[in-house]
């Protein structure tokens, strides 16, 4: 993927780029507001992370800028601002995604790759599939090597976000926003506990183990 | 405006008219009544005058039988509702306009009972004693009395319009202050409700309470200006301390990830981790508290189910409590438990009030949480049957960073219920810390939505 980064703090942008990089991906890296709207409106990118405080011309303003332009390439704004107003504030100017500072490089790198493929996901699939196990989403049924799996609601919702990221890592504060619309971080490990309940169900009565933990990261469900 | 009555009573305005008026009215009856006895006085004393020099003109008359006939002839053409003549002869026959036995002489006053109209017979007379028999001359009292009840009248006109004057002039000053006194009322509570863009606008002429309204804006503004000072220091702060903590962040990951650690420094490097998010979510509820308390939430507020969120945070917590070898337990009423709020801070206290919940109590404890309807408003709960919180503790373990003796080595930072205690307060919800008997119950009571 072309990822252009958008940061003011040299070392944060230097480690994001690096890391992005080392994961395949091809990174520009820019740190003032006014040169990155003129490079996004030049070349192509499939995703931009962009902070939202930027000397020059702000990250809010630079990505109302790009949408006006009909640029609708998939904005993740980084920002200090934790507040629910500024995350609301960034989703209207046209970001897609929201991450506040100081995260970790696991919980960027999962939500750029989400970002991406967003638009094929947008497609209306009733199937849901990984390996031999099949998720109907219209009768709500789960298969698995032609077993049927019974699931609760919520350990349906998680699977089937598993499921549509398929192949990608899936942060546990992706899965608390996407599964239960929760926008802060538990002490608790709910997650985990959910995550083992579902894995309880779909992979210890079988030989082979779907739904992976990733270090230090979140989860991933193989295709 | 509506006024009430209470608040019109304690109206200065009005006292002030109240006492002015009944000091006039002291005033008037005083003069009043000193005028009215002068004037009486010196229609008596004319009255008197009368009297002795008529008694004189008769006394001219030198037998008595010419005192008699001029008391008949004067008798005759005198009315005797305004003047009476007597004569009592020394042969015991009365002349005059009326007849009047002998009593003594001097002074005297005669009441002959109602007239033929009904109207009293009242007079002022003089006895003398002339040729043996006893000449009475009387005049009517009437002009006296005429005078008393056109004095009260008088007094009566003068003193009506007066009260009704200083009655209205005191109603008004004092509808116009107590709306003007509303107006800085009202600022002042939208002030205290965290408001700080309000002000006193509109009061009319420069007196005392514009000058107090003044005052309030100054203070207002004064206030608006350091709080938005002190947002920006915190803003200034948050962005210039999670720039190195960013950092910080990404070092320790690479460092985790990096192929080929040894184990001790693997383990070292995940620690270091652990610790920096500590950090990091200590640093981001003390920022989220500080803002809550600022009231800025209160513009998001809408109406939030709280059977819903309870519903939804029990099936968050129930695998983890059931996990740890607790018991997580709902109950909801039925029928409407909606509040006005923030429904992402509502969950938030309740995820608190639960994982706190979770680690102050031993394996073998239930959990309660509870939504009930009660007279006036909604009331969120969660109650455990742990060790509780010794009744000293409660208020202070709502402050800030404060932990009981026994949790200072359990995880947590001790900002858990500084958080729900700012989130109550920004929902005008009351929080509540009590004896479950055994164990803790934390209430937060909702006024109605």
């Amino acid at each position: 993927m072309r990822i252009l980064v958008v940061e003011d703090d040299p070392t944060t942008a230097g480690y994001i780029a690096d890391g992005l990089r080392q994961e395949g991906h091809a990174v520009d890296q820019l740190s003032e507001g006014r040169e990155a709207l003129v490079r996004a409106a030049t070349e192509e990118y499939d995703v931009m992370v962009v902070d939202r405080m930027l000397p020059g011309l702000d990250g809010l303003s630079l990505v109302k800028s790009l949408r006006a332009a009909q640029d609708r390439t998939p904005v993740l704004f980084l920002t200090s601002l934790g507040g629910v107003d500024d995350r609301i504030e960034g989703l209207n100017a046209g970001g897609d995604d929201y991450l506040v500072k100081p995260f970790a490089f696991g919980e960027l790198s999962a939500r750029v790759s989400a970002l991406a493929r967003r638009p094929q996901m947008k497609e209306a699939e009733t199937v849901l599939s990984a390996g031999d196990l099949r998720m109907d989403l219209l009768s709500r049924r789960v298969v698995r090597a032609g077993q049927e799996i019974e699931l609760l609601p919520r350990e349906f919702a998680l699977l089937e976000q598993l499921l549509r990221r398929k192949g990608r890592v899936v942060t546990r504060t992706m899965l608390l926003e996407s599964v239960w619309d929760i926008r802060f971080d538990p002490q608790t490990n709910v997650v985990e506990t959910h995550i083992s309940r579902l894995r309880a169900k779909v992979d210890r009565p079988f030989d082979h183990e779907l739904i992976r933990t990733v270090r230090g990261a979140g989860y991933r469900i193989e295709g | 405006m509506r006024l009430r009555l209470p608040s019109i009573r304690r109206s200065t305005p009005l006292r002030l008219a109240g006492f002015l008026l009944a000091l006039f009215a002291c005033v008037s009856l005083a003069s009043f009544g000193a005028t009215y006895l002068l004037i009486r006085s010196s229609l008596m004393a004319g009255m008197k005058d009368d009297l002795q020099r008529q008694m004189a003109g008769f006394s001219a008359a030198p037998s008595a039988s010419a005192l008699a006939a001029l008391i008949a002839n004067q008798g005759a053409v005198t009315d005797p509702s305004r003047m009476i003549l007597s004569y009592l002869a020394p042969d015991g026959q009365v002349y005059g306009n009326a007849a009047l036995s002998r009593g003594p002489q001097g002074y005297l006053q005669i009441d002959l009972g109602p007239g033929k109209k009904g109207n009293p017979r009242n007079y002022f007379g003089l006895a003398g004693n002339f040729f043996g028999g006893q000449l009475i001359l009387a005049e009517s009292r009437e002009p006296l009395e005429a005078l008393g009840a056109t004095f009260l009248d008088v007094l009566f006109l003068s003193l009506l319009p007066t009260i009704i004057i200083a009655l209205g002039g005191g109603l008004y000053l004092a509808r116009r202050s107590d709306a003007k006194v509303a107006r800085i009322t009202a600022t002042l509570d939208r002030l205290t409700a965290g408001d700080l863009s309000a002000r006193v606008a509109g009061l009319p002429r420069a007196d005392d309470l514009a000058a107090i309204g003044d005052g309030v804006n100054r203070m207002a503004a004064g206030q608006e200006a350091s709080t938005e000072a002190l947002r920006q220091v915190s803003a200034d702060i948050a962005h210039d301390l999670k720039t190195p903590i960013q950092r910080l962040a990404l070092m320790l990951d690479r460092l985790a990830g990096q192929e080929g650690l040894a184990e001790p420094e693997a383990e070292l490097a995940g620690r270091a981790r652990e610790e920096a998010e500590r950090i990091v979510a200590t640093f981001q509820s003390l920022l989220q508290i500080a803002q809550i308390e600022g009231g800025s939430p209160k513009a998001r507020f809408g109406p939030v189910d709280l059977a819903e969120v309870a519903r939804t945070f029990a099936e968050i917590y129930e695998p983890s409590a059931e996990d740890s070898g607790q018991s997580l337990e709902l109950a909801l009423p039925e029928g409407a438990t909606e509040v006005s709020g923030d429904r992402g801070l509502l969950g938030q206290a309740l995820a608190n009030l639960i994982e706190n919940a979770l680690r102050h109590t031993p394996p073998g404890s239930r959990i309660f949480v509870r939504v009930r309807v009660e007279a006036g408003g909604v009331v969120l709960e969660v109650a455990d049957t742990g060790p509780g919180i010794p009744e000293e503790e409660r208020g202070k373990v709502l402050r800030r960073l404060y932990r009981l003796e026994r949790s200072r080595t359990t995880p947590g930072s001790g900002l858990g219920l500084a958080l729900v205690a700012a989130i109550a307060e920004v929902h005008g919800a009351e929080l509540e810390l009590g004896d479950a008997a055994p164990g803790l119950v934390v209430r937060l009571r909702f006024p109605a939505a």
